[in-house]
């Protein structure tokens, strides 16, 4: 039998997903079972003047109609601070902003009724840019102010190099948001039990957090909301907070009516409704020494958090201490912002803030090679951290290896290999550029989210030496059941496919914290291998009495307990267990982990925000139409620091999804916002890349530098995508000879900004 | 007056029968009437390739065809290409490739891809063409290539 960990071994959850026997909310259906559906608001901000919901409840099958006053428990939403009503009473803030809920016999005589209603709105004056937002007399989102808060980092601020730095850059990032895509909508199903007890089925990220948002809007105690995930159809943050909501709006229903109560959204409403990621504007000025050495950074971004806080404060905590990125800066000073607009509310998405200040700092160093008249690359090797200087944006000294040059080197050898490769035919007009970008991701959560960051898990071994795993955190595509079946196998010898990993249930786990900053594998993973080393705690005596040998010198592997060092010496484990059941031994074991505690001062920003990080390089070809403003990403070459291997697939296959994610947002992905409504909820006007736009992809896994996770793991889900857009944004002005400083390059902000240059500009005069 | 249409299908390989509404979609005849959930809905508007069905062997995405006007056709599903155990050679190339994440999108794609190996298509740009219908939003399709490929290989030996 081959060694589990790094292995290949075919996912759990592979086979029912290509069968098409995993079922997913929207399979689920129960006897009685209600279809939900939400009146929204059309526009905002507005008074509701009057809501007249009489014409839904006349509609032929509805069964109950809802407004803010029959919510039983608080009418309120919100994971880090409940800002945001369940059922808006009287004033809406952005479009979608609930007004009332139906419960019909059909999906159709739901939505048909959600539709019937004409809500009477006064316009209010709006505003949706965050930086307008900070103006004096702009319009005010909550009476709490426009600046919900801003974060800092002050290293040396001011320091000498600011006054003198002979080299100075200075430019101003527009960077647009993104919408999750997921291909699963949102989805639940709501199923009381009793007037006191409730279990919801929910496709989501984080069930604890639904636990939390349904008990509240209840009034239940948590112990009396059981949250089951089901198979969830990606999530990439999108199905983080946001599905606290559906289940919230669910379980309201479900209590009124006592009968299941399933919500599946349209795709249009999916996209119209929920959460995205966050637009920024990225302010830089950095200089350097003569030679493109690095002397100071300042940085201001505005980060667009929309109607209401949602997640804004933590995404712009990971934003705030990684606005410098990999690099050695002696002094910093850095200000987020996070200010209210009325557009939608920004959530988690994949990178959580790093991509936006990655893609701005990405630019900034181009813009600096460019400045002193030095390859991208070697701007970057002379600014990188190093086992030698190690002091990151917070002043945090990294251990060594430091493998940011590392990665910066494999990536390229990578690229090397691509000269004279072109995917794309050649064609006199075409122009061809490559761009390089890095990332120093922090893994796991920031300082301020630290009391999160913990994981249950609960391990039974059975008689035929097969073994249940139950977890905290969720599957939504990542690989999580994978990589923990790989590491249970792993610790307990055993053949991967005698390891059944099952879905979280908040009934059979304590609150692990959400399923969120590349954590996984790291929190799951460690929780399982405590309970293990709890269950050998009983199980090395009884395979040490039949080996005899001492229990110390038990060890397990290829389905045997055996004797280390004499490997000829071994019983089957199903013998060992065999033994344990006839003595009646426990075989059920509970496992916890926790983040080491750490130091970090929210006034100055110093500190350290991470207990490690992992470095990643991307490496980008393009060819770019110039006269259509048109990019083809040819080639993209990723290097990544992953502490080690758990599950090769579902590591390869996080960089892959990773990469091909980050080039639409980078080119295609554009949220035509008016006046905070989207203008393109259908995705064949919000277009995200098809199998036709995949790129050669080639990468090197770095295995040098052990982290904190399992056997030595690190975080993959977000550093496969944050490097990627910058790479192509580098590529692409490579390719032209000018700088692109808005997201995303789409073909009129590519002739825009090409101007006199462009092929027809003599043309057009 | 009851509108329902009759309508009869080689439905996987079984002679069947249904009633449906004259705006019925086939993703809810075979959704809701057939129970065979397998078949996606990701968005309803023939955008995502979630819900590709083969359709007298061609695959359609089921929430664009009325089922009214299937009368007669045979209709192959997820569950009746390769059964329980997703036995059909790409399917089992997509486990073996770890072409499988959150598998949303997996039905309709083993769909395109059945009929793509059917259809004899070995160029792998052509094949991306023809994958182009069906939006996959983790894999980033490279393993979903390999899978194919792999499927290729294996079908002829």
């Amino acid at each position: 039998m081959a060694e589990p960990l790094g292995g290949r071994h075919p996912r759990p959850d592979a086979v029912m997903k290509v069968a098409g026997s995993a079922r997913y909310v929207g399979d689920l259906a129960l006897p009685g079972m209600l279809h939900a559906a939400i009146v929204a608001a059309p526009g905002a901000p507005a008074r509701v003047v009057s809501l007249d919901l009489e014409p839904a409840r006349a509609v032929p099958g509805v069964e109950a109609v809802l407004a803010a006053g029959d919510v039983p428990g608080a009418n309120l939403v919100g994971t880090i601070f409940p800002d945001q009503p369940l059922l808006v009473e009287d004033r809406v803030r952005m479009v979608g902003d609930r007004l009332a809920l139906v419960a019909a016999r059909t999906p159709e005589a739901a939505w048909t009724a959600a539709a019937a209603v004409e809500p009477e709105l006064e316009p209010l004056p709006g505003v949706h840019d965050p930086v307008e937002a900070l103006e004096p007399g702009a319009p005010v989102v909550h009476e709490s102010g426009n600046l919900v808060r801003t974060f800092r980092v002050r290293r040396n601020a001011g320091g000498d190099g600011a006054a003198s730095a002979p080299v100075v850059v200075e430019a101003e990032y527009r960077i647009g948001g993104q919408e999750h895509a997921y291909l699963e909508p949102q989805g639940c199903l709501a199923i009381p039990e009793s007037r006191s007890r409730i279990t919801i089925v929910a496709s989501c990220q984080c069930p604890f957090y639904v636990q939390h948002a349904v008990a509240r809007v209840l009034g239940l105690p948590l112990a009396s909301v059981r949250v089951r995930q089901a198979h969830t159809g990606g999530g990439f943050g999108g199905k983080e907070d946001y599905p606290s909501e559906v289940a919230a709006c669910a379980a309201v229903l479900a209590f009124a009516t006592g009968r299941p109560v399933r919500l599946i959204y349209s795709r249009e409403y999916d996209l119209q409704a929920t959460t995205k990621r966050h637009a920024m504007v990225v302010r830089h000025r950095w200089g350097a020494d003569t030679d493109g050495r690095l002397l100071f950074a300042e940085v201001e971004s505005f980060l667009d958090a929309g109607a209401y806080v949602g997640l804004s404060t933590v995404v712009a905590e990971r934003a705030n201490v990684s606005a410098i990125g990999p690099y050695h800066v002696p002094s910093v000073k850095v200000d987020t912002h996070v200010v209210h607009t009325n557009n939608l509310f920004g959530g988690a998405y994949r990178g959580f803030g790093a991509p936006q200040v990655t893609w701005a700092h990405e630019a900034t160093m181009d813009r600096l090679a460019r400045a002193v008249g030095v390859d991208p690359v070697e701007i970057r090797r002379r600014n990188l951290l190093t086992g030698e200087s190690c002091t990151t944006c917070t002043g945090q000294e990294l251990p060594s290896p430091v493998l940011a040059g590392a990665c910066l080197d494999r990536a390229t050898e990578l690229a090397a290999a691509w000269t004279g490769s072109a995917t794309v035919a050649p064609s006199p007009h075409l122009r061809r550029g490559t761009g390089v970008a890095l990332v120093l991701y922090g893994c796991n959560l920031h300082h301020g989210g630290q009391f999160l960051d913990r994981s249950s898990a609960v391990v039974i071994l059975q008689p035929d030496a097969s073994a249940i795993v139950r977890v905290g955190l969720t599957e939504m595509g990542q690989g999580n059941l994978a990589s923990a079946q790989t590491v249970a196998a792993q610790a307990l010898g055993l053949d991967p496919s005698r390891v059944e990993v099952w879905e979280p249930d908040t009934a059979t786990v304590a609150d692990s914290g959400p399923t969120v900053a590349s954590r996984g594998a790291h929190s799951t993973g460690l929780a399982i291998l405590d309970a293990v080393r709890r269950l050998r705690r009983r199980l090395d005596p009884v395979a040490a009495g039949l080996l005899g040998c001492a229990p110390g010198e038990v060890e397990l592997a290829d389905g045997v307990a055996r004797v280390a060092g004499d490997p000829s010496r071994a019983v089957p484990l199903e013998r060992v267990l065999g033994e344990m059941t006839a003595r009646r031994i426990e075989t059920i074991a509970t496992g916890w982990w926790r983040s080491r505690p750490r130091w970090f001062d929210e006034a100055t920003g110093l500190g350290s925000p991470y207990e490690t990080y992992a470095f990643a390089c991307h490496v980008a070809q393009v060819a770019v139409d110039p006269e259509l403003g048109l990019v083809r990403v040819e080639h993209v070459a990723a290097a990544h620091d992953v502490g080690r291997i758990l599950h090769r697939d579902a590591i390869e296959g996080q960089i892959q999804g990773g990469i091909v994610q980050a080039m639409g947002w980078g080119l295609l992905e554009r949220l035509e916002l008016d006046r905070g409504r989207l203008l393109n909820p259908s995705f064949t006007d919000y277009l995200i890349p098809t199998a036709s736009d995949t790129p050669e992809i080639s990468m090197a896994l770095l295995e040098d530098a052990p982290g904190a996770g399992p056997f030595g793991a690190k975080g993959i889900g977000e550093p496969s995508f944050i490097p990627t857009a910058a790479a192509i944004r580098n590529a692409v002005c490579d390719a032209l000879g000018i700088e692109i400083d808005r997201l995303p390059f789409t073909p009129p902000v590519i002739v825009d900004a090409l101007g006199t240059a462009h092929p027809f500009a003599d043309l057009l005069d | 007056m009851d509108e329902r249409i009759v309508v009869r299908l080689v439905l996987n390989g079984e002679e069947r029968s249904f009633r449906v509404a004259p705006g019925r979609r086939l993703l809810d005849l075979l959704r809701e009437d057939a129970g065979l959930t397998g078949t996606k809905e990701g968005c309803g508007a023939g955008e995502c390739g979630a819900c590709t069905v083969l359709l007298d062997g061609r695959p359609v995405p089921s929430c664009l065809v009325l089922a009214a006007s299937c009368d007669g056709a045979a209709v192959v599903t997820v569950e009746g290409l390769g059964g329980p155990a997703g036995s059909h050679p790409f399917q089992r190339a997509l486990v073996a490739s770890g072409g499988v994440q959150c598998g949303f999108c997996t039905p309709g794609l083993v769909m395109t891809g059945a009929a793509v190996l059917e259809a004899g298509v070995t160029a792998p740009a052509d094949q991306a063409r023809l994958l182009s219908g069906n939006l996959c939003r983790c894999t980033g399709y490279v393993k979903v290539f390999e899978a194919l490929r792999r499927a290729g290989e294996d079908g002829d030996g």
